[in-house]
């Protein structure tokens, strides 16, 4: 998608050769995993993971694997769910679609019987088809494009806010912050442009706000000179750009070295702790939207005091959610007292005032969340913290 | 109208310090050194080892230490080159040129993947970044780095000018990428200069590496791929194998893209640059000094 041209082809060709061999072994000495799991075996429940584990978006798939695998530690040490214990299946996505691919199909021959994971929305989007056809229920807990349930797949639920909430609250912020003109700028990729498609029109729609700049850039580069001349030229009193961090933190370095005087704000995909360090000096101030994290949230110190002693480390963006996750997928299991796709999906739709950190949670008729949770974050001395929380 | 100018110099003399090594190679083995692309970036990592294995810089020395490092990393850069050649293509030498080709890509990748395995495959923030003052000059911002920056690729230009015009081995250069059968019979040690050339590109890369991690601040295992393809066809729009030639790709290449960003939009820089690209090869194979100097290296 983004870099590997070369390199996705290859791998391919090379994934495809795993793939049929992993596929024919599951097919010969598996005797069909999925039956064996729906009739009560006793062996664990797997739940797959499709997350990025290397590529850019690496450290952001570290701190999803570690808040599942600590929701499955504690679930298994309250006795499991039906009896069973739970098992995660991480496969890697890298937040490239081949990739994630592969890695789905991976996870489905494994025998998992649901998908707790999907960071990258171009990435998890391709994997919807695959664990639809394999009646695998998907619990996403980070992507958040409208694409993802613009399908209609009735397997597919978000816990994360989607792209329209966010838009909304990033109109909401800039509103009440009165910024009078918006430059909005996306990376091209189906999460970025979703934001940036779907802030336009309800800026466009609200009236009070103008954009004067809607453009995009080409990701994995280094110069972004083009799109900062652009920027200058348009003079908005806010930037809002909408893709992920490696790109949006040159991007706001060359635009604070460029002399730009308004305010930067970023999306979800960029709130990692490497956009202040590529960013340098210049980070300082800038907003962005983002759900809940750990840090930001009331009432989480317990939690991440067990986050630190079981992995030694911070927990991140998208650590709650993927803990989340986890803890819906077996409470639908146990609701449905099947581990059948079918009957787990009846039961996620039947959920009513489960808690989460995103609060009590009842999924809409589209499978999302009924609001988004999203808040507004500002980097003071390169680190995120709660500038508002729109409420 | 001057800032883009400005801009387009600016990125065209770092396409034009890695297209040189495309073009040097070609010129005297009519390889396309795919993997060149990939040594910038080894370039970029070797400076970030360097400086994190020193440790804190103060700001004032900032310059100083940046160019030690570039000469570390252009020695390094420019062993590895040597090497590279060494090992996957000086066997490869009678073989058929598609051979040599897709040797070069996997060259390429066993960088991009042997680095991401080093050095893990997340993006790191260069520990020394070129920060200084801006002024405006008839209307275009200009930063000190990036003046600073220009010269030293100016200074390696000339430099390398100098080496293949007036040297012993530059002229041994020329002479091989003529007819290299002639040259071995004339009693010139056709290897030692082969390897030579890879030594000179590959530490140019390498210093355009160092340069693009103090000025842009982020350094990835993937960052070459892209500017590699820039530099071939900053190569190719100079007329590839020619020096003077990439030079001036790599500069009209910048001009081309700043000024095609402004024209069409910032999301259409890459497909007019590459649209010219196409253009040259079907209009002017050889690039704009490829017939009237025939003089190649």
């Amino acid at each position: 998608m983004k870099f590997g041209k070369r390199g996705s082809i290859l791998l391919c060709i090379a994934t495809a050769v795993l793939l049929t061999t992993s596929a024919c072994s599951g097919g010969l000495l598996g005797g069909g995993g999925n039956g064996g799991d729906s009739t009560g075996d006793s062996g664990p429940i797997k739940l797959g993971m499709v997350i990025p584990i290397s590529g850019s978006s690496a450290p952001t798939g570290a701190y999803m694997k570690n808040g599942a695998q600590l929701a499955v530690d504690e679930i298994n040490k309250a006795g499991g769910v039906l009896g069973r214990q739970l098992e995660l299946d991480v496969e890697d996505e890298a937040c490239d679609a081949q990739q994630s691919v592969a890695g789905a199909n991976k996870a489905v021959s494994n025998g998992v019987v649901i998908s707790v994971g999907g960071y990258c929305s171009g990435a998890t989007l391709p994997e919807i088809p695959i664990f639809q056809k394999a009646n695998i229920p998907m619990i996403i807990p980070a992507a958040n494009s409208q694409d993802l349930v613009n399908q209609g797949a009735k397997n597919v639920f978000m816990i994360n806010g989607t792209g329209k909430q966010q838009s909304t609250a990033a109109l909401a912020f800039i509103k009440k912050q009165k910024f009078a003109t918006v430059a909005l700028v996306d990376d091209n990729t189906s999460y970025s442009k979703d934001i940036n498609t779907e802030t336009k029109s309800q800026i466009e729609a609200d009236g009070a706000v103008k954009v004067v700049l809607s453009t995009s850039v080409t990701a994995g580069e280094s110069d972004y000179s083009s799109v900062v001349r652009d920027i200058m030229g348009a003079k908005p009193a806010l930037v809002y750009w909408t893709g992920y961090y490696q790109e949006g933190g040159l991007i706001i370095n060359q635009l604070k070295n460029a002399g730009f005087a308004g305010q930067i704000m970023v999306a979800d995909g960029s709130v990692d702790p490497s956009l202040a360090q590529i960013a340098g000096a210049g980070a300082d101030g800038v907003y962005a939207t983002m759900t809940q994290t750990p840090d930001t949230l009331k009432g989480a110190e317990d939690w991440i005091a067990s986050y630190k002693k079981a992995f030694n480390s911070d927990p991140g963006p998208y650590s709650t959610q993927s803990y989340d996750a986890v803890r819906l997928a077996a409470e639908a299991i146990k609701q449905a007292k099947s581990t059948d796709g079918a009957a787990i999906i009846t039961a996620l739709e039947a959920i009513d005032g489960f808690q989460m950190f995103s609060g009590p949670l009842k999924f809409t008729a589209e499978h999302t969340l009924s609001s988004g949770g999203f808040v507004i974050l500002v980097i003071k001395d390169g680190k995120f913290s709660l500038e508002d929380d729109l409420s | 109208m001057i800032q883009l100018i400005w801009d387009g110099l600016f990125v065209g003399s770092f396409y034009a310090l890695i297209a040189l090594g495309y073009s040097m190679v070609y010129g005297i083995i009519k390889l396309l050194n795919f993997a060149h692309g990939d040594i910038y970036m080894l370039g970029a990592f070797i400076g970030f080892a360097v400086l994190t294995s020193v440790g804190g810089i103060p700001a004032s020395l900032s310059i100083g230490a940046l160019l030690v490092v570039m000469l570390v990393s252009m020695l390094l850069t420019g062993t590895a080159g040597v090497l590279i050649e060494r090992l996957a293509y000086r066997p490869l030498r009678g073989a058929p040129r598609l051979a040599v080709l897709i040797t070069a890509v996997g060259v390429s990748f066993s960088l991009e993947y042997g680095i991401s395995a080093l050095a893990g495959p997340n993006p790191r923030a260069f520990p020394i970044r070129l920060e200084g003052n801006v002024f405006v000059l008839l209307g275009a911002r200009i930063s000190l780095p990036q003046i600073i920056l220009m010269l030293i690729a100016a200074m390696l230009m000339v430099l390398l000018n100098f080496y293949v015009e007036k040297t012993s081995t530059g002229r041994a250069m020329r002479a091989i990428s003529l007819d290299r059968n002639a040259s071995l019979l004339m009693g010139i040690n056709v290897n030692q200069v082969i390897s030579r050339t890879f030594f000179i590109g590959s530490a140019l890369a390498g210093a355009a590496g160092v340069m693009a991690g103090a000025y842009y601040g982020k350094i990835d295992f993937l960052m070459g791929f892209i500017i590699g393809l820039k530099a071939f066809t900053a190569a190719v729009i100079g007329g590839i194998g020619n020096i003077k030639g990439a030079m001036l790709g790599g500069l009209v290449l910048g001009f081309v893209e700043a000024f095609g960003a402004e024209w069409f939009g910032g999301q259409w820089r890459d497909v007019f640059a590459f649209a010219v690209l196409i253009l040259f090869l079907t209009l002017r194979p050889t690039g704009i000094l490829g017939q009237r100097v025939t003089e190649r290296v």
